[in-house]
């Protein structure tokens, strides 16, 4: 073994393990995380599958022939609710609220024509297929949202296979906002928005925790150079030391959410472009990408929630000695950050029971979220509560800070922390 | 001749520790005097309190007659503090520091000038004033940093071991500014140091700290006579037991 190699690694450990900021940073927050992350994943698809399960399904007959019984008794069969109508177009069907009032989320036609087109088939005609139409509501929920469709889809396949093979085709509609989309399936269309409903998070939460590593590091870089101590020594009132501070953070904030916006947009434009030649989904033509008013409302939660970050860390850095110090305090705050954006990937928030809403509420680093799924749908509401409510959240943070740095209390209790360790250390 | 600093019975505690114990002294104006002692001994908590960084738990400590508790903001407008060890801000240069600094005692064009050029005279950095601080070698930021102290010519200033670590050279020059300094423009000069050589060199009092507690004071020539001593280090080793 190479020589000295032991030695140097056993120290390295002993460093390593002995530093509590570590020891927690490390070991004890994936410990805590992940199991918390199981638990909301588990959650997630356990509650699509309930509601797969619960959901009626909504079952226009406007062919009324003995096919169109036999394929409605096969779905009885299966299980599924199913509530019957007759003779109404799928326009009528929206119009007429039918599917909130069957607690429904998609619903099938059978055309005129079915069973007569079924008979053809059974009896030799092989060409001539039976078609359903299948409509289903977009409502841009998580990555599990589409169990339902998916399991209705399984049930004509396996209908195909007791009957004979290719003899029954669905076409796939989707309802957005109240309009229906011909031939846009709402599976790729959650795909779709999957791809992109991902990409805002994850870089909501590299810009955040980039920001408060930053923030943390300029204070923490004060204290440890002793400018901070020579700072407070000076003719200058001390809330204008912290203002500053957050003001420059505020600017550079200002400048990283204009910047997230612009290339928000642009990716938006991009995935549409992309995917249209394929499968010709275009998510501007179908009216899923925000208003311009949406946009300026995305950008105030994340710019609100940003400073509220950024507060938040120069207050954590205020007990901390150095800038690893610091950084470590900071590496605190991650959990609830990444915790509710990767929740929020998952699962669709409209579901979710009220105590989980109301946590995922109370956690300001989930709002730039909820937003940024509620602009699409035009929920602008649910936007601006939560920039009231982040906002409320930083005038309290930005008010403790205030507090720590306009007293001598805080600078006080962590210079006698410090000293007390010199002491201890030179008895 | 008036009192710059008056510290009566200053007692400071952090948790069980008694880091200052009922200390009391006075400095005169224009004087330089220098608190000295071993590592935590309390030098440096004494000059927190006195340039309002800390509050003490028991006894009053004035600085030109203004309580520094009660009246910290006033205070703060006649004194600067160099803390031990500081650092300038890596990214600004030293002619950036050195307006920066300037600018929380005057908002006049002119006087900001004024007090730069004070400065660059001081710390004799000539054009590498113009370089980043964080090209700086650790006696140029402390010479830069001493320059800062003493530019606006204020009352009082305090300086933490104000020559420790450096070099010979730059020893030398920053205990010559500090002489210099107080001589030209009346400054009352409170220091702590490790080093008695220095202190015997720069202070007209000192103050030997020990556990909390003056042990000795008095003018470095007059302790070394009472005490038969060759210099202040002999002085602080016989007065503490060790020698």
């Amino acid at each position: 073994m190479l020589k000295g190699f032991r030695t140097i690694l056993l120290k390295e450990l002993k460093e390593l393990i002995r530093d509590p900021k570590i020891l927690v940073g490390m070991i004890v927050v994936p410990l805590v995380m992940f199991p918390i992350l199981g638990l909301v994943l588990g959650y997630a698809v356990e509650s699509a599958q309930e509601q797969a399960q619960q959901a009626t399904l909504l079952i226009i007959d406007n062919d009324g022939g003995n096919w169109s019984q036999t394929f409605i008794g096969y779905l009885e069969n299966t299980g599924i609710n199913i509530n019957l109508e007759n003779n109404l177009t799928p326009q009528q069907v929206i119009d007429q609220n039918l599917l909130p009032q069957n607690n429904s989320t998609q619903f099938i036609e059978i055309p005129l024509g079915f069973s007569a087109n079924m008979t053809e088939h059974t009896e030799g005609n092989w060409e001539i297929n039976a078609v359903i139409n299948s409509y289903g509501v977009f409502q841009g929920g998580g990555i599990f949202s589409d169990i339902g469709s998916s399991g209705i889809t399984a049930i004509i396949n396996s209908f195909n296979r007791a009957i004979a093979p290719n003899v029954l085709y669905t076409t796939q509609s989707t309802i957005i906002k109240g309009e229906i989309q011909q031939g846009i399936d709402p599976s790729a269309l959650s795909g779709l928005m999957i791809s992109q409903s991902l990409a805002l998070p994850m870089t909501i939460i590299i810009m955040l925790t980039y920001a408060m590593q930053i923030a943390a590091t300029s204070v923490a870089m004060e204290k440890e150079e002793k400018t901070l101590e020579t700072l407070l020594t000076m003719p200058v009132d001390r809330f204008a030391i912290l203002m500053g501070k957050l003001s420059s953070t505020v600017i550079v904030a200002g400048i990283a959410a204009i910047a997230v916006m612009i290339g928000y947009n642009y990716m938006l434009g991009s995935v549409t472009l992309g995917i249209q030649s394929q499968t010709s989904i275009d998510l501007v033509n179908l009216g899923l990408v925000p208003s311009p008013i949406g946009y300026i409302l995305l950008g105030i939660s994340l710019f609100i929630t940003l400073l509220s970050a950024l507060a938040l860390a120069v207050i954590m850095s205020a007990f901390a000695e150095d800038v690893r110090g610091a950084q470590a305090l900071i590496g605190y705050i991650y959990p609830i950050i990444f915790i509710p954006t990767l929740a929020l990937i998952y699962l669709d928030f409209n579901t979710l029971p009220d105590i989980i809403k109301t946590i995922l509420y109370a956690i300001p680093y989930s709002h730039p979220i909820i937003a940024s799924k509620a602009v699409v749908f035009g929920d602008y509401t649910t936007v601006i509560f939560g920039i009231i409510y982040v906002t409320a959240f930083t005038i309290v943070i930005m008010y403790v800070a205030s507090r720590l740095f306009a007293t001598e209390k805080i600078l006080t209790a962590k210079l006698r922390f410090k000293r007390k360790k010199k002491e201890n250390q030179s008895q | 001749m008036s009192l710059a600093v008056e510290a009566k019975k200053v007692v400071k505690q952090f948790g069980n520790i008694r880091a200052l114990d009922e200390l009391s002294f006075q400095i005169k104006t224009g004087e330089i005097y220098g608190l000295i002692g071993p590592n935590g001994a309390g030098k440096t908590t004494m000059l927190r309190i006195i340039s309002t960084l800390l509050l003490p738990t028991s006894g009053t400590v004035h600085v030109f007659g203004q309580n520094v508790t009660n009246n910290a903001s006033e205070v703060r407008k006649i004194l600067t503090y160099l803390p031990e060890e500081a650092g300038a801000y890596r990214n600004l240069s030293g002619w950036e520091y050195l307006k920066f600094m300037a600018k929380f005692n005057t908002t006049n064009t002119e006087k900001i000038q004024q007090i730069i050029d004070e400065a660059a005279k001081i710390s004799g950095l000539g054009e590498r004033l113009k370089d980043r601080a964080k090209t700086y070698s650790k006696g140029m930021k402390r010479r830069l940093l001493v320059a800062r102290a003493l530019m606006t010519k204020p009352k009082l200033a305090i300086l933490d071991e104000p020559a420790s670590g450096l070099d010979v050279l730059h020893a030398y020059h920053v205990r010559k500014i500090i002489k210099n300094y107080v001589k030209e423009h009346e400054v009352t000069v409170l220091l702590s140091s490790h080093n008695m050589l220095e202190v015997e060199y720069l202070c007209n009092n000192v103050a030997l700290l020990d556990k909390g507690k003056i042990i000795v004071e008095g003018s470095p020539k007059n302790l070394i006579t009472k005490y038969e001593c060759e210099n202040l280090e002999e002085v602080f080793a016989k007065v503490v037991g060790y020698a």
